[in-house]
């Protein structure tokens, strides 16, 4: 946990939008900052707890190897894939291009 | 008394000794749908004609006298997060409108096997993130005790239909309460299972390593014969669990006599309803009577619980939900002039406040520079939970403490600060990060309206708190209370 | 390659699908190339909501015998993690590859460049999904719109990171043509490089000779055969080298090789610098790999390219070089020991394959499995030769018809049938005749001159239209005319 860090700025939650793909307008920047900066404060007490004698849990059960065999099994139709996409073409996806 | 107020338990009575038919049942629930459906909105999809078709083919069964299972002609809601083939699903969210799955969630498909009846989809916070229903992308669902207040969440939609009559029980999902805490709000019980109880495919995820489906009903034998309808493991969930399944309703009327139940200190938290403590404090004393030793533990790292849930959480809810971008499924928004535009105009769209809050959160915890600090942080408190937990259950058998640490409280009240809504979950957050299940029975009323008493039992001895839970229902009569919507008390 | 006072430096990123029937983390079929577009889809690697990936093992063992034939170090302990950004190609908005516990590091590969032996270092192979593909009308930066086709997202990819050892094209190219024969050999992967199996990324910095750091490192893309990959680095090396001559400095940037231009191009870079937030995949349990695990696939891999050549070494008696060529992919060894085992005798089984049979391969860019002629065929003409049935010119034409042809059994038979004309009658009536009408050469090679001789069978060849056996009609003119 960064401690004695500045607050989360502006410049950040304009990046961390970024990365998420998720359009943000210069009004949401500065209201979302400041109930992220709340929400982080709450979350500074995660430093309170003592974690240098335990490992992270990434998996909470004991599982390992569950694997299956490599058979084909039917897929979904063409037109079962297709059927929940906005724009379509020749049966692929279709989406803007990727450049301007 | 009317069919739509019954128990699992006494309509497959009435239905195998033909007294009424799976149609009749139906057709009952789907009128108090339309009663009262309005107040509710409790559903955010009713399936009439499926549920009347899966209703006569159940009675075409209990006329053979054939494959007859308990669920077999029960009327059951589903939360929109659970992948109903054929049916929408929307997950309460705009993102998903329109998106109808082409398959089964596994829980939806052992419930179809066993002959169940699927009402319709029900209301919950949008992709399962909120505490009050007020999230839900669509409109907030109004508790059937008092339809100016919440029914709690994010299965709001779920335990609102249960205790309005608008299903005999239903599913849910709980990640950090949201089974547990709208039961309790709601007058109903409701069970979180241990992770990896029950499959997760074809829930529309939203932690992984948290969510769980769960039973909503209107006691504790209607739970336990849900649960064993859907627990065990599933080939196509990698994290379900080879943990054999016992017979959940054997033993169920074993009582608590000698039993050691644990009260954590740390759970009579700060803004706890002083109406909610007094019933905690009193359901001891009949644990007590009932032959029960109570002993106070502690489980140290509770009050770090919260903070690592709003880390975990979010970081793994944050990539789940980058797969929502209107290419493949759901609304795309138009009007971007290349393709990384449209998916940000579809998501600012498409996505509601809070899920936004969440998926920025947790790609700030995962980032370059912050996943020490943040996730493996938290995942390290994580394990210290666990052992909280694990210490606590070689000296106890069970572990008791409020559910909510209010009762339902009024629309609009805490939604203007996050902090204050992720505050409702604080009692039940540990039982998602500690591997272990936790119900919720009711246990009083405050002013008129319902308080869930909570009982957690270690990983896998679901049947444990099944029947601690039943003995305290055995012993009193809380769980006759019944909302004004559902009609007079049982 | 131009002198300099540079060290090159070349570190190569190779992506292997794995030949496994279902993709890695659902029983979709891996048969992308044949199908429709966005047939071999369902809920998992489609991304739709609530589906969940579960572990194709013959992946993770196909992964495990690579680094075994890499000869790299084995974990006891794995896992997959998620590779999180945006991209129309990947369902998920994340790719699950591994991050911080592959399945494999620490391994080499050995090759040979001119003779000189050399050892490039693995530092990892790890396990992960493919992508789908994407198609643009047009040049990617006019298109309109994307179509997005999702048969081939989910398909098992290896990943095999090389450490930076290498130090010229053509050591570059010699360990994508090694590392591709041992994955032919192991059964992982046909070594497609033109479908996109097979994907070789390089990275080419400079540093100065002696220096111990490394320079800007540039990637380069897009090189789709050995010979892209040898000449996208040798213009790569010239363009870094008058960079820095010239006193600039290099981006550090990514590059995509122009094969029709012959030259890399800046690749659009972008304004914003990803970040992957790599976390463990919460879907997948770890996986605990046991070292009985470890040896029971490592007794089961197959004779490794280097082992076979020493064995035909031994064995046939081939040069090393011949052995090497043909042990190159695995389809040509393979061939070779199949003609052997029919009875062909060795050295001429090879020079065949390894010459007229190679020359109309490799004009056509194909390979020796998709030739008509399969050992049995080849094995039949050496038969003819050796038996003296035909002559050895006879054969040459006769390979190039079975060649071009769909069946090359007709050519075979043709050949066959005519019979080399051995018998003394009708050879010493065509010598006689020759003769006869060169007698100005006969006496020519009475007096000595052995060009004549070569002469009057030449003749006798016209004459016999290539039938004769040569070396009886060397006899018999030996004989007449003295």
């Amino acid at each position: 946990m960064p401690e004695n860090e500045p607050e989360l700025s502006s410049d950040e939650v304009r990046h961390v939008a970024r990365l998420a793909r998720l359009g943000i307008t210069p009004e949401e920047v500065t209201r979302f900052r400041d109930q992220l900066r709340n929400i982080l404060h709450a979350i500074e007490a995660l430093n309170r707890a003592d974690t240098s004698r335990v490992p992270a849990t990434a998996h909470p059960l004991q599982e390992r190897n569950v694997m299956r065999d490599d058979i084909r099994a039917p897929s979904l139709s063409v037109e079962a894939a297709l059927r929940n996409a906005p724009s379509v073409e020749d049966g692929y996806f279709k989406v803007k291009a990727i450049q301007e | 008394m009317n069919l739509f107020s019954r128990s699992i338990r006494e309509l497959h009575q009435m239905l195998v000794d033909h007294e009424i038919s799976s149609v009749e049942l139906t057709e009952s629930v789907l009128g108090q749908i339309d009663a009262v459906g309005r107040q509710t909105h409790a559903y955010l999809a009713v399936t009439r004609d499926l549920a009347l078709r899966q209703a006569r083919d159940a009675d075409d069964r209990i006329r053979e006298g054939a494959r007859v299972r308990p669920l077999t002609g029960i009327p059951i809601a589903i939360k929109d997060v659970l992948c109903v083939e054929d049916v929408p699903a929307t997950a309460g969210s705009k993102i998903l409108d329109g998106f109808i799955p082409p398959y089964n969630a596994t829980v939806v498909e052992r419930l179809a096997k066993e002959g169940a009846v699927f009402l319709g989809k029900t209301n919950c916070d949008e992709f399962a993130m909120g505490s009050s229903n007020e999230n839900s992308g669509y409109r907030p669902v109004h508790n059937p005790w008092d339809l100016d207040r919440v029914p709690g969440g994010s299965s709001g939609g779920s335990a609102a239909a249960v205790a309005s009559g608008e299903a005999i029980a239903a599913l849910g999902s709980d990640t950090g309460g949201s089974i547990r805490q709208p039961a309790a709000l709601t007058g109903t019980v409701g069970m979180k299972p241990t992770y990896g109880r029950v499959s997760r495919y074809g829930l529309i995820a939203f932690a992984s390593s948290l969510d769980q489906v769960g039973p909503i009903t209107r006691d504790v034998a209607d739970c336990a014969i849900l649960l064993q309808a859907i627990a065990g493991a599933d080939a196509r969930d990698s994290t379900s669990s080879p943990h054999p399944v016992p017979d959940y309703l054997d033993g169920l009327e074993t009582g608590v006599h000698g039993m050691r139940i644990g009260v954590p200190k740390e759970y009579f938290v700060k803004g706890m309803e002083p109406a909610v403590e007094q019933a905690v404090r009193g359901a001891l004393e009949v644990y007590q009577r009932l032959g029960a030793t109570i002993e106070e533990v502690s489980l140290p790292h509770s009050d770090v619980a919260l903070p690592a849930y709003y880390i975990i959480a979010p970081a793994e809810a944050s990539s789940n939900l980058a797969r929502y971008d209107g290419a493949r499924y759901g609304v795309q928004a138009g009007g971007g002039h290349n393709v990384i535009e449209e998916y940000e105009l579809t998501r600012q769209q498409g996505f509601g406040a809070e899920v936004k809050r969440r998926i920025m959160l947790g790609t700030y915890a995962l980032s370059s520079g912050y996943y020490d600090a943040f996730y493996l942080k938290a995942q390290k408190v994580r394990t210290l939970i666990i052992e909280d937990f694990q210490r606590a259950f070689e000296k106890v058998d069970a572990l008791l403490g409020a559910t909510s640490p209010t009762v339902a409280f009024p629309l609009g009240a805490k939604t203007q600060d996050p902090v204050a809504m992720y505050l409702n979950d604080i009692i039940t957050i540990p039982a998602n990060l500690g591997n272990v299940c936790g119900i919720s029975v009711p246990c009083g009323l405050a002013d008129g309206l319902p308080i869930g008493l909570q009982i957690i039992a270690p990983g896998f001895r679901e049947e444990v708190a099944l029947r601690v839970a039943r003995a305290f229902e055995a012993a009193t009569d809380f769980n006759r209370a019944r909302s004004a919507l559902i009609g007079t008390a049982a | 390659m131009i002198a300099t006072k540079y060290e090159v430096v070349v570190g190569l990123e190779v992506h292997a699908q794995i030949k496994t029937e279902s993709k890695m983390f659902c029983s979709c079929s891996t048969d992308y190339l044949a199908a429709p577009p966005n047939a071999n889809t369902c809920p998992v690697c489609l991304g739709l909501p609530g589906s969940l990936p579960v572990i194709n093992r013959k992946a993770v063992e196909a992964t495990i015998r690579t680094a075994l034939a890499l000869h790299c170090e084995i974990p006891e302990f794995s896992k997959f993690d998620r590779k999180n950004y945006f991209y129309p190609d990947l369902p998920k908005g994340y790719q699950i590859s591994q991050y911080d516990l592959p399945f494999s590091r620490n391994g080499y590969l050995e090759f040979e460049v001119r003779g000189e032996a050399g050892r490039c270092g693995i530092t990892r192979v790890h396990l992960e999904e493919d992508t789908g593909k994407l198609l643009h009308a047009g040049a990617i930066e006019q298109a309109q719109s994307s179509l997005i086709n999702l048969n081939r997202a989910g398909v098992p990819l290896m990943e095999i990171v090389s450490e930076p050892d290498l130090r010229t094209a053509d050591e570059a190219r010699e360990y994508v043509m090694r590392l591709r024969a041992i994955l032919q050999y192991i059964g992982v992967n046909d070594g497609n490089m033109e479908s996109g199996q097979l994907r070789c990324d390089a990275n080419v910095s400079l540093r100065p000779v002696g220096a111990r750091e490394f320079g800007t490192k540039v990637e380069v893309k897009n090189m789709n055969s050995f010979r892209a990959i040898h000449r996208a680095i040798e213009y790569e090396v010239v363009r870094q080298t008058e960079v820095l001559d010239g006193g600039g400095r290099l981006k550090q940037e990514t590059r995509g090789w122009n094969d029709a231009r012959g030259l890399t191009v800046s690749q659009r870079s972008k304004e914003f610098a990803e970040d992957y937030r790599y976390f463990p995949e919460p879907d997948l349990p770890p996986l605990a790999v046991s070292r009985a695990w470890v040896e029971k696939i490592r007794s089961a891999l197959p004779e490794l390219p280097a082992a076979r050549r020493d064995r035909l070494v031994s064995q046939f008696g081939l040069s090393a070089y011949d052995a090497s060529v043909l042990t190159s992919s695995k389809p040509l060894a393979e061939y070779f020991e199949e003609m052997v085992r029919l009875g062909a005798p060795a050295k001429t089984a090879a020079n065949w394959i390894l010459g007229d049979f190679s020359r109309f391969l490799n004009a056509e860019h194909k390979e020796i499995q998709d030739s008509a002629i399969k050992p049995q065929h080849l094995q039949q003409l050496i038969g003819l030769v050796d038996s003296g049935a035909i002559s050895g010119k006879m054969a040459k034409q006769t390979f190039e018809e079975m060649y071009h042809a769909a069946d090359p059994g007709p050519a075979l038979e043709a050949a066959r049938r005519t019979q080399q004309i051995s018998g003394d009658t009708e050879l010493e009536g065509i010598v006689d005749q020759v003769i006869a009408q060169n007698e100005k050469s006969a006496n020519d090679f009475r007096a000595g001159k052995q060009q004549a001789l070569m002469f009057l069978i030449g003749q006798a060849m016209k004459l016999s239209r290539g039938r004769a056996n040569p070396e009886r009609l060397t006899a018999l003119f030996r004989e007449k005319i003295t």
